[in-house]
């Protein structure tokens, strides 16, 4: 299956579904071999809620990429999310026997079935469960425990889990097309492989997706995954409020936000309006442009504080050197980093996957990161497998949990 | 305004009571007189203005004033430095305990962060203690753009009056701009600050020289000012009326409109909230339950609820809330403020009361109501409204209450209730005299058991709640609220 080359993900979102075929390269680099995207139906913040029309939109995006990058897909790495997936820190431990001499990789297993062993609620399942740090008879900073000698090995560990139900039907959705799963992944986790560097995940980092319906973060301090989540608002929300707030359709709200609307408050001059123009293109309602730009700026900054609070219940904001990194189709949103830098009290940057070649447009758009992370993560996991043994490199990066 | 004066003094000579003035220091207290003046006077109170720039006192309205540094300033102002302010009242010293003599509660309107305002505050409040009356200062604190060195020099005068006054009301005028329309030009507002301490000011005035069925005495205005928990805070103020079937939630959701009650969201932080409920012989028990109801919502489970209650014929048909509370000063203050909260004493407050002071109880409401509803008619208007008694229907009502009210509460009041030149602990011994009927409203008081932030979601939204795109989905609840709601129509905020 790995061998060849080509990794796909697939990212069902609540505004679209996007499929990107990207072609790992021994080297480690990807080159995005083509993107594949279709609008969303049936899917509203990040789940599934009509299974058959989602299935439908799934096939186009699949057929799309397909043609675009001139590749059969047989298998994809699946991202999902949703406001049911759950996160915590947890630390394994095992014991050696006295008479073995050395810590093996059977060791590294136990003890991260180990971390698992606290109580989730029953319907949910295991998403990931992400190394942090190992410690050998309590000493710190050990990165790879195999082959040393000790007697007791502990690691922490940052648990993803999610209602089981729910992941499943994502997951059905793509089996009944048929096709593949590889994996799943926690969106924010995908997204975050491609944009943070491995620098930035060191010095502490947090990225947040924002996409349709929901938010999505992930939390990196000192290298480590250390708070992740996701919050049912996004874009669609932003939509919704400005259709309702100003009584227009949804679509015309959709529209009205991507090329109008701005976070940003008081910039607008006194009686600025923005004429709504229908579908043939005659002068419709007219919209104070300062009542738009407060409805979206009321969201947001609820959005944010609500973040904000999350995570300060963690306690790690502080620990943030490198900021914060927004990527997602609604951190286009005009003025959104200067909002966010202004609630969280960091740098804030909007940004993109990085380092990857092949089509521009695809990964230097922010609603593509997570897509094309899902590829970045299923390289990681790919290069971890084959070699049976835990480089320095891929223990960084996430590795994926057996499920139950 | 003349004949406004006039007949302030024929009414104080003729009865013995509790002398009201109100001074405005400085350039911006001024323009509170004035506008006070404009807006129909505050009953009973004489006002003073007090300013170094002569020409400004010179257009002021006010019947006494005061120039502060004759020599110091010649003549012009402050220049805003604190300092010179602070000469200059010195150097009026003598003027200024004149003007004050007598009076048994000070208002003392003033703008912090200038020079007259900054530096002569402190000192017109300690004379103003010295003399024995009760002082509650009105300050207002500078607009951001006026500047950091401003906003230092406001907050350094603020210190000593939180310590000399028996109460404190900060404004913030931040705040108050923000409830001007963005197009606004910027004379409106400030004139949107005037205007809300002109209505602070006889509103508060209002309630405690007038006497209510459950009546609101001086001690629970400063309940209600006395800082929360929270770190520093700021002045909670909101006046509304309304007529009609709805009248008992109209007048409330006019209250919070106030640009100083952000629409009831800032209520939630504050300890204690004074309401003050006026109305019509009409007015049922019903609508003022249904009133509090609706306020508690507003307010968090901890709030103490200080509750008035006033019956006016005036009022007929009508209902009017006056709502004061603070969500904390300075953490630093906190401690002079308690300190003196208990020692403070009820608003002398007759037993007894003749019907004519009943009746003139919510005086001070029909004109904070006609402000509100006549904002655009011109001062002129108004002034030929109050010197004309021979209007018709409410107005005329109205106005025939001004001049009962100026008789009756005041009237009661025994001269030596006034209170003596000493330190606030010196009037405690006046309490066993005066036995209060607050009793009654200690009820109220003690139970706001309010209902949780989960219920306050559903009732609030008059128009049933739509969550559009999201009606099928599962909502998307955090800490009790439904997100899949817009966030404007959850915080109560109009668009469009």
């Amino acid at each position: 299956m790995a061998r060849d080359h080509i990794l796909v993900g697939l990212e069902i979102g609540t505004s679209k579904i996007c499929v990107v075929v990207g072609d790992s390269k021994p080297d480690g680099s990807i080159k995005i071999l083509g993107v594949g995207q279709a609008p969303s139906r049936g899917v509203r913040k990040g789940e599934i809620v009509d299974f058959d029309t989602a299935q439908k939109c799934v096939h186009e995006a699949l057929v799309d990429a397909e043609e675009k990058s001139d590749v059969m897909i047989q298998s994809v790495y699946l991202g999902v999310t949703g406001a049911h997936i759950a996160s915590f820190n947890n630390r394994g431990l095992v014991r050696i026997p006295e008479d073995q001499d050395e810590i093996t990789e059977v060791d590294c297993d136990n003890v991260r079935l180990s971390a698992r062993e606290v109580s989730i609620p029953s319907q949910n399942m295991f998403i990931h469960s992400i190394l942090q740090h190992y410690y050998i008879d309590g000493q710190e900073g050990v990165l790879n425990p195999v082959g040393m000698m000790g007697n007791k090995l502990e690691a922490d560990f940052h648990i993803i889990h999610g209602i089981g139900t729910r992941v499943k039907n994502a997951v059905r959705c793509v089996k009944e097309i048929p096709l593949e799963v590889e994996d799943v992944v926690f969106n924010p986790l995908a997204a975050a492989q491609v944009v943070l560097n491995q620098h930035q995940k060191n010095l502490g980092a947090l990225a947040i997706d924002i996409g349709g319906g929901t938010t999505d973060y992930l939390m990196y301090v000192d290298g480590a995954v250390r708070q992740s989540g996701s919050l049912g608002i996004g874009g669609d929300h932003i939509t919704n409020d400005i259709s309702m707030g100003l009584r227009i359709p949804m679509a015309r709200a959709e529209k009205l936000k991507i090329d109008e609307g701005s976070v940003t408050l008081g910039m607008a001059l006194p009686g600025e309006t923005v004429t709504l123009k229908d579908d043939s293109g005659f002068a419709g309602k007219e919209v104070e442009r300062e009542t738009l730009n407060t409805i979206i700026h009321m969201r947001m900054r609820e959005t944010f504080d609500l973040l904000k609070r999350q995570l300060e219940a963690g306690g790690d904001l502080h620990l943030l050197g490198a900021g914060i990194f927004i990527t997602g189709g609604t951190s286009l949103l005009r003025g959104i980093d200067h909002l966010a830098q202004e609630i969280f009290e960091l740098p804030v940057h909007i940004t993109h996957a990085q380092t990857m070649s092949g089509l521009t447009s695809a990964f230097e758009n922010p609603q593509f990161s997570t897509a094309i992370g899902l590829i970045k993560y299923a390289q990681a996991v790919q290069m971890d497998r084959p070699s049976g043994w835990l480089s320095k490199f891929t223990q960084r990066l996430p590795i994926f949990g057996r499920k139950r | 305004m003349i004949e406004f004066n006039h007949k302030q003094q024929i009414v104080s000579d003729g009865s013995e009571q509790v002398q009201i003035k109100v001074v405005g220091l400085g350039g911006a207290g001024l323009n509170v007189i004035d506008r006070i003046v404009l807006d129909g006077g505050a009953q009973g109170a004489d006002l003073v203005v007090m300013n170094t720039d002569v020409q400004s006192l010179t257009s002021s309205v006010a019947s006494r004033k005061v120039q502060l540094g004759r020599d110091a300033t010649r003549g012009l102002g402050a220049g805003g430095d604190p300092e010179i302010g602070s000469s200059a009242a010195e150097e009026a010293r003598e003027d200024i305990r004149k003007a004050l003599d007598g009076a048994g509660l000070i208002f003392l309107c003033v703008g912090l962060g200038g020079g007259t305002g900054s530096g002569g505050a402190p000192m017109v409040a300690a004379m103003a203690k010295e003399s024995g009356a009760l002082v509650v200062v009105i300050a207002t604190m500078p607009f951001t753009f006026e500047g950091k060195r401003r906003s230092r020099q406001a907050e350094d005068a603020l210190i000593p009056l939180q310590a000399t006054a028996d109460a404190v009301i900060c404004f913030d005028n931040d705040v108050m701009g923000d409830a001007v329309a963005p197009k606004a030009g910027i004379h409106q507002a400030f004139a949107a600050a005037d205007e809300t301490i002109s209505q602070c000011v006889r509103a508060v005035a209002g309630l405690f020289t007038q006497p209510g069925i459950l009546h609101i005495g001086f001690d629970e205005l400063c309940a209600a000012l006395r800082p929360g928990a929270a770190g520093a805070g700021r002045c909670l103020f909101g006046y509304g009326e309304a007529e009609g079937d709805n009248r008992a939630h109209d007048a409330l959701a006019r209250a919070l409109r106030n640009p100083l009650m952000d629409r009831g969201r800032m209520l939630d932080e504050a300890h204690n909230v004074l309401v003050n409920v006026a109305g019509g012989p009409d007015m049922t028990l019903n609508e003022v339950q249904t009133l509090m109801e609706a306020l508690t919502k507003h307010t968090g489970d901890e709030t103490q609820i200080l509750f008035g209650a006033a019956v006016d014929p005036a009022m007929a048909g009508r209902m009017g809330v006056t709502l004061v509370s603070s969500t904390g000063i300075a953490a630093a203050m906190a401690g002079v403020e308690t300190q003196f909260v208990p020692h403070v004493m009820p608003a002398p407050m007759p037993v007894h009361v003749p019907a004519v002071a009943v009746v003139a109880t919510s005086g001070a409401i029909p004109e904070a109501e006609r402000e509100e509803m006549a904002a655009s008619v011109e001062p002129g208007e108004e002034l030929t409204l109050e010197a004309e008694p021979a209007m018709t229907g409410a107005a005329a009502a109205e106005v025939s209450q001004t001049s009962l009210i100026d008789l009756s509460p005041l009237a009661a009041m025994p001269q030596t209730e006034r209170p003596e030149p000493q330190p606030i602990q010196a009037r405690m011994p006046r309490l066993p005299r005066q036995p209060r009927i607050m009793t009654a409203a200690t009820d109220p008081q003690q139970t706001p058991l309010v209902p949780k932030k989960e219920e306050k979601q559903e009732t609030l939204q008059f128009e049933p709640v739509t969550r559009g795109r999201f009606e099928k989905s599962e909502p998307t609840i955090v800490d009790g609220q439904d997100l899949d709601v817009p966030t404007f129509l959850r915080r109560n905020l109009k668009v469009s």
